[in-house]
């Protein structure tokens, strides 16, 4: 659970910083970047298809805007990267998250990170197509039947 | 009948277990009122006024016999012995225990029953007409479309945290009983040239604040791609609606913030991304459920014209039933029975665990074991032999559901309003009985026709009051609660909203004002018309004038028979 990076909300970005969007575009060289999970994907999808690690901010729970951004970031801009949440997270709304593309999440503290592990191995199997699972379960038959 | 296979099954389970340990965590002090409150409302659970309230979806509206029983069951041991019927199709329980849900949510599993996107800002119960699958005038059976459209939407990764509650209606018969319209999405299904069945899609329909008709966006959408083009728009809709606001949060804001022509640019642009990907469907997974839907096994009846014409002469009460709660079948010798249970001083859609237990033996007698529930908060006995009408009419009003009064001024749609709900601005319940004490006689209802009385107890519309032909809604005036009436809405295929007459009134004075709405409608109808062809006719002025006490109906140009009241009016003004 040991964190290589450091989150500033203000400031420059430098190798091992995750930087907002318009401090990292100036200076991208090792470092992260982080956007509002309003932020258009066309516009910052393109450009941060490289960076190692992009974190978008949830800013309540309720805000369901960067599940979007990070399917969208995963499937349509082909980021590979770490995709890390962070703002208003409980350990329940990680498992829409994982689904959607993120693979990092920022918790208060060791207990909640167990928590949230469970809650994402809680269901084994899903309706949908995700970014965890590509296919919908009636593309494929082994798993939709009984 | 949609049957879940272990996939369905094992799904409603984990989930089942994914809430008894929120609940446990929430109990123990690790989770916040705060944080439990979205996890609980995707679950179905409210904290009302009095008391929790559980809704619990009912997909499209159809039951089996035996899940009617469980639910009977279930407000026999978990809660007060009654349960209500909502505008949504679903089945709300008004009293049960936080720290038992777990348990009721563990028994509907076993029935194939679940509470799931039932509350919260989320993908709703998709609705459909009430007669699928058996409706004369049907060109398109709805349900494998429902229950395709119920699974996609399930615990959907993206789109259960959506900027406000999204509700999908469908329709795919002659006449819309889907109410259309008026919902975030419409769906009208229709044959194509070729056969196949063609979507076309409505958006940014609905009541609450602001009522709005919905936009056409996409016509003749083939089958297999209902589902991308359905995540197309959620999509737009989850990156864009607004979320500083919840009165302005519903796509219908969005639409018309974009203009339709824009927001279906936007829709089109993004299913351009997803159209023939891998949530395509193909035609074997459409074949699949569409077997769990297969007609029954009827047997080969003919029309019992000549009996039905004895019985009905017979007995005049028989006979107002016949006409009100009865419609015509796809197959010869069958019928479709509407059980009303607006009955005079229970809340409209309240039944009680014995009417569900009769009902559930109601539907293996005399049908198929399958119940529907419409979102005019009745019960559908969708398959029964014409043969046995009359012993249906007989049982039912030993149960108090053989009111003759399905689609007449009595058969009112009413939210639980402020006795229950903690939204609300005033009582809608005491509205309704008051109205329907009023209004019992059924020579005069039968002589006034088809007439809805929607009625809403706040802005929320739970009541649809703005497609009600006469809408009631519940207003606060300095603590007061006070009642605005529009008139001339509608939520059938010619759907429109209705127009406010004026100043609303207090509570006592609402039996009257209908009483006076009624008049000018006697008095100004042409042979045959129905109040709501009426009003479009000529306007909203008379009715205003007579309300307000401008003028005075012309007692002399009546036509037809007079209205009857219980009580003269000089008595009703006292109080």
């Amino acid at each position: 659970m040991e964190d290589e990076w450091t989150l500033v909300i203000e400031g420059d970005a430098a190798p091992g910083i995750i930087a907002p969007f318009a401090a990292w575009r100036k200076k991208p060289a090792g470092a992260g970047v982080w956007v509002e999970g309003d932020a258009e994907a066309e516009e910052i999808g393109p450009l941060v298809a490289a960076a190692p690690v992009v974190a978008v901010r949830f800013p309540a729970i309720v805000d369901g805007r960067g599940l979007s951004l990070g399917a969208l970031l995963r499937t349509r801009y082909g980021f590979v990267g770490e995709l890390r949440a962070f703002g208003d997270i409980i350990p329940d709304i990680t498992e829409y998250m994982h689904r959607c593309g993120f693979n990092a999440f920022v918790l208060p503290d060791l207990e909640q990170a167990e928590v949230a592990i469970a809650c994402i191995g809680r269901m084994s199997d899903h309706y949908q197509a995700s970014v965890r699972q590509p296919k919908p379960p009636f593309q494929e038959p082994t798993t939709r039947r009984p | 009948m949609y049957q879940y296979n272990a996939f369905d099954q094992r799904f409603v389970e984990e989930r089942v277990e994914q809430y008894r340990d929120q609940t446990r965590r929430f109990l123990a002090g690790e989770l916040t009122d705060d944080q439990f409150l979205q996890l609980r409302l995707r679950n179905g659970l409210y904290i009302q006024r009095l008391a929790p309230m559980l809704r619990i979806a009912v997909p499209y509206g159809l039951l089996t016999a035996t899940q009617l029983r469980a639910l009977a069951e279930i407000t026999r041991t978990y809660d007060k012995g009654y349960a209500h019927l909502s505008t949504r199709q679903n089945v709300q329980i008004n009293w049960p225990e936080l720290r038992v849900v777990p348990d009721i949510l563990a028994d509907l599993a076993r029935v194939q029953m679940h509470c799931i996107q039932t509350s919260g800002s989320c993908i709703r119960n998709i609705t459909t007409d009430q007669f699928a699958g058996v409706a004369a005038d049907e060109i398109v059976d709805p349900r494998p479309y429902c229950e395709l459209m119920r699974q996609w939407s399930t615990y959907h990764p993206e789109f259960d945290w959506l900027p406000r509650k999204f509700k999908i209606a469908v329709n795919a018969a002659q006449a819309d009983r889907a109410a259309i319209h008026v919902h975030d999405i419409g769906i009208n299904i229709r044959a194509g040239d070729d056969g196949r069945p063609r979507f076309d899609f409505l958006v940014g329909g609905g009541l609450g604040r602001t009522p709005v008709i919905g936009s056409l966006i996409r016509e003749g959408l083939p089958e297999q791609h209902l589902l991308t083009y359905l995540e197309a728009i959620l999509r737009v809709y989850n990156r864009y609606g607004r979320r500083d606001n919840k009165y302005k949060a519903r796509i219908k804001i969005l639409v018309r913030a974009m203009t339709p022509g824009k927001f279906r640019a936007q829709v089109d642009e993004e299913w351009e991304h997803l159209r023939d990907g891998p949530s395509t469907v193909p035609d074997e997974e459409i074949q699949r459920i569409k077997a769990c839907f297969v007609p029954h096994v009827y047997e080969d009846l003919v029309d019992e014209t000549q009996l039905l014409a004895r019985e009905r002469l017979a007995d005049p009460a028989f006979n107002a039933w016949m006409q009100n709660n009865v419609a015509p079948h796809k197959r010869s010798g069958y019928a479709i029975v509407t059980l009303s249970t607006k009955a005079t001083g229970v809340p409209p859609g309240d039944v009680t665990e014995e009417q569900m237990d009769a009902v559930a033996d109601f539907a293996e007698r005399f049908g198929f074991g399958e119940i529907r529930i419409s979102h005019e908060q009745n019960f559908i006995l969708p398959d029964v032999p014409q043969k046995h009408l009359l012993a249906v009419y007989e049982l039912a009003s030993e149960q108090a559901l053989g009111q003759a009064n399905v689609g007449l001024l009595t058969d009112m749609i009413c939210c639980p309003g402020g006795d229950f709900c903690s939204l609300a601005n005033a009582k809608s319940i005491p509205i309704a009985e008051a109205i329907q004490r009023r209004f019992d006689d059924y020579d005069y209802l039968h002589d006034l026709g088809p007439l809805d009385i929607n009625i809403s107890g706040c802005m929320n519309a739970c009541g649809h009051h703005h497609v009600g032909h006469i809408g009631i809604l519940g207003v606060d005036k300095r603590g007061d609660e006070f009642y605005q009436i529009s008139i001339g809405g509608n939520q059938a295929k010619d759907a429109s909203l209705g127009r406010i007459l004026g100043p609303s009134f207090k509570r006592a004075d609402v039996p009257d004002v209908i009483d006076r709405i009624l008049a000018v409608y006697v008095d100004n109808r042409l042979d045959g018309e129905p109040f709501l062809h009426t009003v479009r006719r000529i306007g909203i002025e008379p009715f205003k004038a007579h309300v307000y006490g401008v003028a005075e109906p012309s007692a002399g140009e009546r036509e037809g028979p007079a209205p009857r009241m219980k009580e003269p009016p000089a008595l009703r003004r006292a109080g």
